[in-house]
């Protein structure tokens, strides 16, 4: 395909899209439909002031710190119950109830227990994000092949070598299928910290102080600066996942 | 030469696991009554459960349970009409697929709490406002299922079906849909849980009707038992669904010839 | 052309969605025993009871009217339905009202007015529903020691700040060194007892619950304020008032006879505490109830406007005469 015609492919619809908004709101009065042009111009002024230092960068701040805990501390106790069978039968249906509650509940719970506080708020997404990648890391320790397995143990490759040539590269695939769970996850948690545990700053809060205010055009920029750093979360993993996984999307096209 | 450890004996895992629940209750039990946490924000696991006995036989919480479901089963439908009805529109283009790329993946990821706001604006307190959380963050989970599911139609089976003169609709019913099936299902399991999510974080901090309102209150009421109370429950209701969703996949996949590889969430 | 599907699809969507809540709003006022409806936002908690007993009670019925109260958990949703017309009253504090008519401008069709007291504070002056605690043993012992101590409120700039600092300030401290962090009222005894705060603002049912585990109360920040002082009140919009007139007076009438009835009551609004809130039969009993009358006691008012003024941001305090709208 030549370039052009896959530049047309990505910017086709989100044009077409765009300009379709601009156009069915160009006379609209209505207080709650934003404005496209009118957002554009009032972004930078909302968001690039003061509240980039005390709004922006400490939610992104929180969400990173989250997610990273998360992924380490997933990993690691992934690793000991799924090698270890009898831990793996003590807990897994307490996990899987643990699991099973929906993070959000957890705030109220968490804001009696450690105050209202970032690590509070960290904990909040830690408590979300944890669990995909456990449980994946726990199912990809499982499924290490027997083969290479033994070939290890033939070797005398144990230890440290052990898990991190034989046991962590055999779970990356399934680890980070866990970690792009989690990013969606932990960003709902973040936002969701921000706006119920009476936080004074922070994207969630800001969002909800911009509706209470009737800030409606505000409100908006703050609903797509979500969804940007959405958007940005999702490549930086796509682009790591590449990195860890080369290997194994290299076997794969040999595969086919 | 292994010899067959106690861990491979089939009432095994079930022991363990009820095992494994008791000293959970047992740590938090502790933790509460030593004082290591204080019992006045973090009662001890024994008061909790008593309330969450009497919870069970009140009809208020049915009431609120019942709520909660309803939301989350037309939130759910919602999405699974809406996103199978457009993966396969999209899916069944070469030319919709690559035009539709960008639009999705940047979609896609925009928090669906993010739309909280705008909900309290339009709908207020209504159900309608728990809808739209539930509607948009389990559309993308299915769409995207359907979508790798669409990708995966044989294109030997379509080009047979195509030149026996099978119709569009024909091709879709026979070729398409079964192939789709199992990645649907998965689609919808996963959408099922993050639905719960929703409903139950609308009900919490906009105050729509249901068991996340319930807690609120009970916040407000000074109430910390109950409240703990209510979140055990909210994570029963998460193991149920669950459950019956990968019961429900098992079910529907048991035919089919490719079973494929489960996903842990 | 699958493209226009798609977005058309996409519209359908969401303009269902909006359809659902869209309808609810035009109706007329019933003459003929013809009950009209009537909504109101408010939240659950013991500053409302007396609507909830003039609804129990028939009273808003006598008027013509047929009320259905929404709760509205942490309040966010009240003013926008209140303006947008989805609720015909809502129920807030002062405070919080004059700031809302700070972005609304005092005759737009949005501006809002009080058709009815709420709450007022306790004419017990050693018991109130709102009060500034401190831990048993901290060395803050009279309202001037607040003077660069934090102190937790369940929001910033309203009437939590504004009353605690003339408080201070009228005690011979500098309220302007206090330091305010927003902590909701259920967290603020666990951020007190953790160390997070030196003091916190809390209301019934926290106060009663800090106190039994061994807070000490400070000083109550509403009838220390001012014995007279109203703290919070039913209200409408510019526009209701003007669509609806007949609906307004109906329900002033009720509120007013349902606020003479709790205040005459106080084992009914007990009791009423324990159909709508999720406080324990046992913590019922204990709280201090606030006071409930229909009349506004305006030096008071005007004195909480400068405070709001003076010590958490608004610009300009309101004419009370309009804001105010208790008689038509």
């Amino acid at each position: 395909m030549s370039l052009l015609k896959r530049f047309a492919y990505f910017v086709g619809l989100p044009v077409v899209l765009l300009i379709l908004w601009w156009a069915l709101t160009i006379g609209n009065t209505n207080f709650f439909v934003p404005k496209p042009l009118h957002l554009f111009e009032i972004f930078g002024d909302v968001w690039f002031g003061e509240r980039m230092m005390r709004d922006v960068l400490p939610s992104i701040g929180r969400i990173l710190i989250g997610i990273v805990v998360s992924i380490i501390a997933g990993v690691v106790l992934g690793i000991l119950i799924g090698s270890v069978r009898v831990l793996r039968m003590l807990m897994e249906p307490a996990l899987e109830f643990l699991r099973a509650i929906p993070p959000p509940v957890i705030i109220p719970v968490f804001a009696l227990v450690m105050g209202i506080n970032d690590q509070m708020r960290i904990a909040v997404i830690v408590f979300g994000c944890i669990w995909p990648v456990l449980l994946n890391t726990i199912e990809g320790v499982r499924a290490v092949d027997s083969v290479l397995n033994d070939t290890c143990a033939v070797y005398g490759i144990k230890g440290g070598a052990r898990l991190r040539h034989l046991v962590l590269r055999a779970a990356s695939p399934q680890i980070m299928t866990g970690v792009r769970q989690s990013i969606s996850i932990g960003l709902i948690l973040m936002v969701i910290s921000e706006m119920l545990g009476s936080a004074s700053s922070g994207l969630g809060h800001t969002i909800v102080q911009f509706q209470r205010t009737f800030a409606v055009p505000e409100m908006w920029t703050g609903i797509i600066l979500l969804g940007l750093l959405g958007v940005a979360l999702s490549l930086i993993f796509q682009f790591t996942e590449k990195r860890v996984l080369r290997w194994y999307h290299g076997l794969r096209e040999v595969d086919r | 030469m292994r010899r067959v450890p106690w861990t491979q004996h089939s009432l095994a895992a079930p022991v363990l696991g009820v095992v494994g629940i008791i000293l959970f209750l047992a740590v938090w039990e502790v933790a509460s009554r030593t004082g290591l946490v204080n019992p006045r924000f973090f009662p001890p696991a024994s008061d909790v459960l008593v309330r969450l006995g009497t919870d069970l036989v009140s009809a208020s919480f049915w009431t609120s349970v019942g709520q909660t479901m309803t939301s989350w089963i037309i939130g759910l439908t919602i999405s699974a009409v809406a996103a199978t009805a457009i993966g396969f529109l999209i899916g069944g283009s070469n030319f919709l697929r690559k035009a539709t790329h960008t639009t999705i993946e940047f979609l896609r990821p925009i928090p669906s709490v993010a739309l909280i706001p705008l909900a309290v604006l339009l709908f207020g307190v209504s159900i309608e406002s728990a809808l739209l959380l539930i509607v948009y963050a389990s559309f993308w989970q299915i769409l995207i299922q359907v979508l790798y599911g669409t990708a995966d139609v044989d294109s030997v089976a379509m080009d047979t079906a195509r030149s026996y003169g099978l119709g569009w609709w024909a091709r879709v019913r026979h070729v398409v849909w079964p192939t789709t099936l199992p990645y649907l299902i998965t689609g919808l399991r996963l959408a099922a849980a993050v639905a719960l999510v929703l409903a139950i974080t609308a009900e919490l901090v906009i105050g729509t009707p249901g068991i996340g309102k319930q807690i609120e209150l009970n916040r407000s009421g000074g109430s910390v038992v109950a409240m703990y109370s209510l979140v055990l429950a909210t994570g029963i209701i998460g193991v149920i669904i669950n459950m019956v969703m990968r019961f429900i996949e098992k079910r529907v996949l048991r035919w089919h010839a490719s079973v494929r590889k489960d996903v842990a969430v | 052309m699958k493209r226009q599907i798609l977005t058309a699809a996409a519209m359908v969507g969401v303009l269902a969605l909006a359809g659902c809540s869209g309808a609810g709003g035009g109706d007329t006022p019933g003459e003929d025993g013809e009950l009209t409806p009537v909504s109101a936002a408010v939240i659950p908690i013991a500053d409302t009871a007396a609507i909830w007993l003039g609804v129990d009670q028939g009273f808003f019925e006598e008027e013509g009217l047929d009320v259905t109260i929404d709760t509205a958990g942490g309040g966010a949703a009240i003013v926008p339905g209140v303006v947008s017309g989805d609720y015909d009253f809502g129920f807030s504090n002062y405070v919080s009202l004059m700031f809302a008519n700070e972005q609304f401008g005092t005759d737009t069709p949005m501006s809002l007015s009080v058709v009815a007291n709420g709450v007022t504070a306790s004419e017990d002056l050693e018991k109130d529903f709102g009060g500034v605690v401190v831990r048993a043993d901290s060395d803050i012992q009279t309202a001037a020691d607040l003077a660069g101590r934090s102190v937790s409120v369940n929001t910033l700039a309203n009437i939590g700040d504004s009353t605690v600092s003339q408080i201070v300030a009228d005690d011979g401290g500098d309220a302007s060194t206090i330091e305010f962090i927003e902590v909701g009222f259920p967290d603020a005894p666990a951020a007190l007892e953790n160390g997070q705060v030196d003091a916190a603002w809390i209301v019934e049912p926290f106060l009663t619950q800090a106190v039994d585990a061994g807070a000490r109360v400070l000083f109550y920040n509403f009838n220390g304020f001012d014995p007279e002082l109203d703290v919070a009140g039913y209200f409408t919009s510019a526009q209701t008032i003007e669509q609806k007139p007949e609906v307004v007076d109906a329900f002033r009438a009720a509120m007013k006879r349902s606020l003479e009835y709790a205040g005459d009551n106080p084992d009914e609004v007990r009791r009423i505490l324990g159909t709508y809130t999720e406080i324990s039969p046992e913590l019922i009993e204990q709280i201090a109830l606030p006071r409930f009358r229909a009349d506004v006691d305006l030096d008071a008012a005007q004195r909480l406007a400068d405070a709001a003024v003076e010590f958490s941001g608004l610009s300009t305090a309101p004419e009370l005469d309009t804001f105010f709208a208790l008689d038509d």
